[in-house]
């Protein structure tokens, strides 16, 4: 009986641990595959996009969803110019430069975050309050709200790539950049719309990371960190690699918590990447170069 | 004209000036500033090493806590001398370098740079989760300062002082940069070069690509696990998240905004960004704003970092 109480809330705890991650890897591969710029301050976007709910939610007093999608779109549209200005010019170049101003952007806007709405913790309420059982387990509404909604992203991000003309030059350009201007595929038009919709990504993930756990400047460090080990995972530039990596890590992080701690299984998670990218460095599902 | 003839003159000049600054800077906070600045300088410039091996290491905070830990828990658990545990500290740190080194050699660029960032974070959870031997996140605390040096009836020298601390920082500096410079104009330095340039002519001449790189990383860990050690003595306070990630992002900072071409850059750079914050201190919560548009500018203005400032101007005044 406590053995698929155990089991069914480990799923579901992956689960939404994996649909967090994936939105973040996402939007982070997304960035890097269409202009080729290791984004660093991903963690920071998605930290904003969690205190832009918080300010729509709670100090505006909207409904927590509206306070969602408007942050969303807000912090979606602040990557656009946030790319134009300081990672244009280094596109297509030594990637050195494009990291350090990443570090600088990613300084100012925990500093943004800091003098607007302190370094204390902050916690969004959300009017989904309240458990449900499902095979046993205990969920909370919030959680699946998370998975719910992530996984409507990430259906939508997919259509938008290989069923649009606009997601199917961003993806012929990440493949090919010459062969892409010769078909008329402009690369500054998909860095502007990558860069939208990996922010937008990343704003969704904090505005929803944020309904479960507390706020605070710092908290894009980790996202970023997990980010990163989800591509690594699945396979740099690979869509379906980071959906894959993206719940091998989630599942690693409902698994083991129950049985050891938390830490545990950042330790676990982390020793697993090195692993892996010792023994198959292009990821599970990524080619070789 | 020789440049030597002004250079040694000038570092000669230099390093006196060093010596004479504790004659009329005395505040206890200002010395405590100057000997943080002096370990972010062992610490970019060894990173500058291991990046003219070939290689671009994230993980220099994480070797920073692996000799942080190793000389804190010598001297307080097994109570060896203080000396011996600043050497195992460094020890530590090359060790570390080694064991990891060949398996992450088999990775190249960015994806090398990753996995030295996770090897980081594995040593800070280390630290974070073993609390029976680390102390967990509270880490350790009551790390005695280094022994007193004494030798009867001559002199003794105790490390109680801020004063006697920036002396022992500096004259670890010093010695550590010129090993650093040494190292880089020796035989094994012209190798690394080789291998930065092309991985594969390097090969085709007979050099050990991935052995060549091992010991980079190797040597620029030491140092990397020197400075932590010498910071567990210095601090007598450490924990497992002083030098994490963003710590180690910031040596990068000031490798690349000094300038990673000379061996003068990372240095420059150092100093520079570690009181340019003490500067804008005034500015109180805004002040990481004057940190991160500087970063940004010179990148965009100086894409050789600070170091080829002269340079740049020079070449401004002779038009084109």
């Amino acid at each position: 009986m406590a053995g698929s109480n155990l089991v069914a809330q480990i799923i579901l705890n992956g689960l939404m641990a994996a649909s967090i991650y994936i939105l973040v890897a996402l939007g982070l591969t997304l960035v890097l595959s269409m202009t080729g710029i290791v984004q660093l301050a991903h963690g920071e976007i998605y930290m904003l996009g969690a205190y832009g709910t918080y300010f729509f939610c709670v100090v505006l007093g909207l409904h927590y969803l509206l306070a969602l999608v408007i942050s969303t779109l807000i912090i979606g549209l602040v990557g656009v110019p946030l790319e134009k200005i300081f990672f244009r010019p280094f596109r297509g170049r030594d990637f050195m430069p494009s990291v350090i101003i990443a570090v600088g952007i990613m300084i100012m806007l925990q500093t943004t975050a800091i003098v607007n709405f302190g370094s204390s913790i902050k916690v969004v309420t959300t009017p989904f309050r309240g458990v449900m059982t499902i095979a046993g387990a205990i969920v909370s509404w919030e959680r699946l709200l998370v998975i719910a909604i992530s996984a409507i992203f990430v259906g939508g991000l997919f259509l938008l790539l290989r069923r649009t003309k606009m997601g199917l030059g961003m993806l012929a350009l990440s493949q090919d950049i010459r062969g892409a201007a010769l078909q008329g595929i402009s690369a500054d038009r998909v860095s502007s719309v990558a860069m939208f919709l990996g922010c937008s990504l990343a704003a969704v993930a904090g505005g929803l990371m944020g309904a479960i756990f507390n706020l605070s400047p710092s908290m894009g460090g980790y996202a970023l960190m997990k980010g990163i080990a989800v591509i690594i995972l699945g396979g740099m530039g690979s869509l379906a690699g980071v959906v894959l990596g993206g719940l091998i890590l989630g599942f690693i992080d409902g698994i083991v918590p129950p049985l050891l701690s938390v830490h545990m299984a950042n330790l676990i998670g982390f020793i697993c990447i090195i692993l892996i990218l010792i023994f198959r460095p292009q990821g599970i599902m990524g080619r070789p170069s | 004209m020789d440049r030597r003839e002004i250079t040694i003159p000038l570092n000669c000049a230099l390093i006196l000036f060093l010596f004479l600054i504790p004659l009329f800077v005395t505040g206890a906070y200002q010395l405590h500033v100057l000997v943080m600045t002096g370990i972010a300088v062992v610490l970019t410039s060894s990173l500058r090493l291991i990046f003219n091996s070939g290689q671009l290491s994230l993980g220099q905070g994480g070797m920073m806590t692996l000799g942080a830990y190793t000389s804190a828990l010598l001297v307080t658990k097994l109570g060896l001398s203080t000396w011996i545990a600043l050497g195992a500290s460094a020890a530590a740190g090359a060790l570390l370098g080694l064991l990891v080194g060949y398996p992450f050699m088999r990775l190249k660029g960015i994806y090398f740079s990753l996995v030295t960032v996770f090897m980081a974070e594995v040593i800070r959870l280390i630290a974070e989760q073993w609390r029976s031997v680390t102390g967990g996140t509270l880490g350790i605390s009551n790390i005695p300062a280094p022994d007193a040096i004494a030798i009867p009836g001559l002199f003794n020298i105790s490390f109680g002082s801020k004063v006697s601390f920036y002396y022992l920082t500096l004259i670890l500096v010093l010695l550590s940069l010129l090993a650093l410079y040494a190292l880089e104009r020796s035989r094994i330095g012209l190798t690394w070069f080789s291998v930065r340039e092309s991985d594969f002519l390097s090969e085709s001449i007979g050099i050990d690509t991935a052995s060549s790189k091992v010991l980079g990383f190797c040597i620029g860990s030491f140092f990397a696990g020197l400075a932590g050690g010498l910071y567990s003595q210095y601090n007598s306070v450490i924990t497992p998240s002083g030098f994490g990630f963003i710590y180690s992002m910031y040596v990068l900072i000031y490798m690349i905004v000094g300038g990673g071409q000379s061996f003068l850059g990372p240095i420059l750079g150092a100093v520079i960004l570690t009181f340019l914050p003490e500067v804008a201190r005034p500015l109180k919560a805004y002040q990481p704003y004057i940190f991160g548009g500087v970063v940004i500018l010179v990148m965009f203005l100086l894409p050789g970092g600070l170091v080829s400032l002269p340079q740049r101007i020079m070449t401004l005044f002779k038009g084109r």
